[in-house]
């Protein structure tokens, strides 16, 4: 058995493909990890310009009611290995006790050229996922159908050696082989890593990353059992080299890009949007109704919903909604740096007035997040995810979804934030009940001491530990096992079967 | 020489890969076709809809009155679907199809909310499509650039990287060059011979494209587009050119033909695959991007000084030449800037993208996809010539206003201010319509220089096959 692995081995290792192999994979994997990391770089720098940004807007704001606390979304350090979902979504979202915020509230904090999206981007595993499966049929192609063709297998199955060995020391030795370049190229790339002043990366990263490569790994058996199968079903090398050929376009390049278009689109969700839509718009019409009474019935009566205050500074009130985004909320926002004589016995019912407000305005809007969120889940989230599945068909996809996983820029890894900014709001809501600041004068104005932002709780995001990681690709991963299985025992039965 | 391409070809006919790569180019290609009828029809009716609603606007405007006109200006402007989108999807979905014309601003207002001091309308170009809802997976198009960029190209290897080596294997070029044909008819034999067979397929995936498309009722080609086509089809048989070039040259050097396919698969891969992305981030990072404290302030450009200037007569509510003069430059100046500020960035950006396309010509896959985004009508270009178009039309507006106001007598001629400018109302048919159109000439000249280069790369690949093939020993 170790004879003929190393005999395999040595077969292998002294061929002109794994040089070029090993030569073309550190090339582009060294060369775009440079282009990565600078990119990687940039994005960390427009991060933190945007929360500094943020800062000082925040600290500008004199009232509570016009200050805006915005959260950034930092980029992750590991879509060099697999960018996902981390450059597409929004990484900005603002944090307000008028409404949740979601996914689809967020922005870009633009300093970027976003033109620039029409250039595809790139990323390590994509590299992989175009060559590793490329080498491992042109290592695969002529293991049984050359060996056919010599007539040394004839050889090699004279001496009492079972054929199931063969099997297992030809995969054995053509894996080694091929891991070899792929694991010198990811050691340079962490390397690389390394040495960049603005990438730290944790214990758990490299838990991420060794997921990657244990995920690179069962891709590229997955590729060698289906270059090996061909290899045994065609016993002549210069089929078994163009069928692999058509195999691997159409496996990486055609189906990926064709199978969404092929199949059906499910029925565009309208009815649920208007539906989910009307819901809102109730609440936030008996929110409007209450407000309402509530100034009729106030103990100050005939005045607006600003107390007709009148100063130096701007006030403003609209409901606004939007039906694409399920958005809608009520939104008033008082700045006034100083008062007239004639105001000053209108100041207790006013805040009296915001206190009710603030207190009504939260409960709507959590309200709205209990129709919203399922609304959105399925308008936009289940129509993704349907398409997700079709693109799992072909290897290439599971590979793909999984090492997103594991850097965590899934479309899960990225909602994770969004989830973050909800628990932060509702502390952020905590704080202000606790300091009393809806009914408070600086609510509305600046004029007898400023709002003061800086007891507010400071928002950090931490991305989920390995577990989550693990469990959100494990599934996939397993997948991918299971064809490596599957493929083995085909190959297997075929390879019994034939006659030398 | 024919005799050898004939050959080539029936022997192609017969093979498994003719045959697969007829079935996947037929696939491929219908697939695009029920795609653009699917959703061609609905893209021309939003554009409709678009338009009439817009003109709308211009309409009513008109037949306020002049000043009504010249405050609120046109509706917004729309880019016009090309009906050859399903050649080149070119970005689309990232390239915004609308120019806003921004409300005219107001400045202040009384403590009734009556507006007090208004300016005009300005154009506002939108930001690319900041996709932040899509949370579908990121896959290109299946277009015609897809389909021959990536596809075509890698069936060209596939049908020549045994041309030389192969035959060599089997012993049958020893034979051939015993004969007395000059070895460079050999080469230009099995050059056509593999150019034509490949040819044949997908000139069938064509014809079964266009049948389907142009047989539906939706959607109108016209004979220019029918022009566009015939350029597209004969851009593609010079990038498969390229392809075959290169793969008759490395197999005449290589032994093997399985080493042949390799080396022709890995430069495949570096050229087609990954350098239009990995040179594009590199374009990227040359120029760095504005930082987001410079973005906000030019964003909120400071307009004190303007303020200043024309503070004397901002404030005064009187009546005279002066007073509305000073406003009257005010807004227009105002007007101007903003569009200014905006036209700038924009031409920064551009600029930015155009070195990034420059960079990414190294790799002929990028030359052609410019090339036929060029000649279907859509992409980058096209979105230049867009704003250019609205930008004319602009530039129009504001002339027709200001001589249909020089020929008002009761008018002040001061335009932008209420007082100074014609409020009689005018026929909304005088007024000069948007019209955005594509132009073919001019496409010709922006795509020759990438013309020139590509025919250059098959020239400089065809020579090199043909010095490699003539210093083989057999």
């Amino acid at each position: 058995m170790m004879t003929l692995i190393r005999r395999e081995l040595l077969d292998n290792l002294m061929t002109f493909r794994f040089a070029a192999a090993t030569f073309i994979m550190l090339l582009l994997v060294v060369a775009n990890t440079f282009v990565l990391i600078i990119d990687y770089e940039r994005r960390l720098a427009s991060h933190n310009d945007a929360v500094k940004m943020h800062q000082r807007q925040l600290q500008e704001k004199i009232t509570y009611s016009a200050g805006e606390v915005r959260v950034d979304r930092p980029p992750n350090p590991l879509s060099i290995f697999n960018v996902g979902f981390d450059k597409r979504l929004g990484n900005e979202v603002r944090i307000s006790h008028r409404v949740v915020p979601s996914l689809w509230d967020a922005g870009m904090h633009g300093s970027d050229n976003p033109f620039m999206d029409m250039f595809a981007s790139m990323d390590i595993v994509f590299i992989f996922e175009v060559i590793l499966s490329l080498f491992a049929l042109i290592f695969a192609y002529n293991a049984f159908a050359g060996e056919y063709e010599s007539g040394t297998l004839r050889l090699v199955l004279t001496h009492p050696i079972g054929r199931g060995k063969i099997l297992v020391a030809k995969y054995m030795s053509a894996m080694l082989c091929l891991i070899v370049p792929l694991l010198i190229s990811l050691l340079l790339s962490i390397i690389l890593l390394t040495t960049s002043t603005a990438i730290s990366l944790n214990s758990d990263d490299f838990l991420r990353i060794g997921g990657i490569i244990l995920t690179s790994v069962a891709y590229l058996s997955v590729f060698y059992l289906i270059g090996l199968l061909i290899s045994a079903a065609t016993r002549r090398t210069s089929t078994a080299l163009m069928l692999s050929m058509f195999i691997w376009g159409f496996l990486v390049l055609v189906y990926p890009n064709m199978i969404l278009t092929v199949v059906p689109r499910p029925e565009s969700p309208d009815a649920l949007r208007t539906s989910a839509f009307n819901q809102i718009e109730n609440i936030w019409e008996t929110f409007d109704k209450e407000r309402k009474h509530y100034l009729a019935t106030d103990d100050f009566p005939g005045e607006d919903w600003g107390y007709e205050l009148r100063g130096l500074g701007s006030r403003g009130a609209n409901l606004m909604g939007n039906s694409q985004r399920l958005l809608y909320t009520y939104r008033s926002v008082m700045n006034f740096e100083g008062f007239g004589e004639k105001d000053e016995p209108k100041m207790p019912h006013a805040q009296k007035h915001f206190g009710f407000l603030g207190a009504q305005t939260i409960d709507a809007a959590d309200r709205t997040w209990l129709i919203r969120k399922p609304a959105l889940e399925e308008i936009f989230i289940q129509r993704a995810d349907i398409e997700r599945i079709y693109l799992k068909l072909s290897p290439v996809g599971l590979y793909d979804a999984a090492t997103q996983a594991w850097a965590g820029t899934d479309l899960l890894g990225v909602r994770d934030f969004f989830h973050a900014a909800r628990q932060y709001r509702q502390s952020v809501i905590n704080y202000f009940y606790d300091n009393k600041v809806f009914e408070s004068r600086q609510w509305f104005a600046g004029d007898k001491g400023e709002a003061d932002w800086s007891g507010l709780p400071q928002f950090s995001f931490q991305r989920d530990d390995i577990n989550t990681n693990a469990k959100r690709a494990i599934p996939d991963v397993c997948l991918l096992l299971m064809i490596n299985v599957v493929l083995f025992i085909v190959i297997f039965l075929i390879f019994i079967k034939t006659e030398v | 020489m024919w005799h050898i391409t004939k050959r080539e070809i029936y022997d192609n006919l017969n093979s498994l890969r003719f045959a697969l790569t007829t079935v996947l180019l037929l696939a491929l290609m219908v697939t695009n076709a029920v795609k653009h009828l699917r959703e061609h029809p609905k893209r021309v009716q939003r554009y409709q809809d678009a338009v009439t609603e817009s003109s709308d606007r211009l309409t009513a405007h008109a037949d306020g009155s002049l000043y009504k006109l010249a405050q609120y200006g046109p509706g917004n402007f729309y880019k016009k679907p090309s009906p050859l989108h399903f050649c080149a999807n070119g970005g689309e979905s990232i390239l915004p199809d609308t120019i806003t014309v921004r409300e005219p601003p107001v400045f202040a207002t009384d403590a009734e909310n009556n507006v007090i001091l208004q300016g005009v309308w300005s154009l506002s170009y939108p930001d690319a499509n900041l996709q932040n809802k899509n949370v579908g997976p990121n896959v290109s198009q299946v277009d015609w650039a897809f389909i021959i960029g990536y596809i075509l190209s890698l069936i060209a290897l596939w049908f020549t990287f045994d041309a030389f080596s192969g035959e060599r294997e089997q012993g049958t070029l020893r034979l051939m060059l015993a004969n007395s044909i000059p070895r460079h008819t050999v080469l230009i034999g099995k050059f056509l011979g593999a150019l034509f067979s490949i040819s044949i397929p997908f000139a069938l995936a064509v014809l079964v494209n266009l049948l389907l498309i142009s047989t539906a009722n939706t959607v109108h080609l016209t004979a220019e587009a029918w022009g566009r086509l015939g350029i597209i089809f004969c851009l593609a048989l010079l990038y498969t050119s390229l392809f075959v070039a290169l793969g008759l040259l490395v197999s005449a050097r290589v032994q093997q033909s399985a080493v042949s396919l390799m080396i022709l698969l890995l430069t495949w891969v570096t050229f087609v695959v990954f350098m239009p992305s990995t040179l594009a981030s590199i374009a990227s990072s040359f120029s760095p991007a504005t930082s987001f404290d410079e973005f906000w302030k030019q964003r909120n450009p400071v307009k004190e000084d303007l303020w200043d200037k024309y503070d004397e007569w901002l404030w005064s509510s009187k009546l005279d030449d002066k007073t509305l003069r000073g406003k009257s430059e005010f807004y227009t100046e105002n007007a101007e800037r903003d569009e200014r500020w905006h036209e700038e960035r924009s031409k920064y950006r551009s600029s930015q993208v155009y070195r990034a396309r420059a960079i990414t010509g190294i790799s002929p896959a990028t030359l052609l996809q410019h090339l036929i985004e060029g000649f279907a009508g859509t992409g980058f270009e096209r979105h230049l010539q867009f704003v250019e178009n609205t930008q004319r039309y602009a530039r129009q507006l504001r002339e027709f206003v200001a001589d249909t106001d020089r020929a008002d007598p009761e008018s002040l001629h001061i335009l932008g201010v209420r007082e100074g400018t014609s409020k009689k109302p005018i026929s909304p048919e005088s007024v000069p319509r948007f019209e955005d159109t594509l132009n073919l000439s001019r496409d010709f000249n922006t795509a020759a220089m990438e013309l020139l280069l590509l025919t250059l790369f098959v020239l400089v690949l065809l020579s090199g096959a043909y010095l490699a093939f003539v210093r083989v020993e057999v």
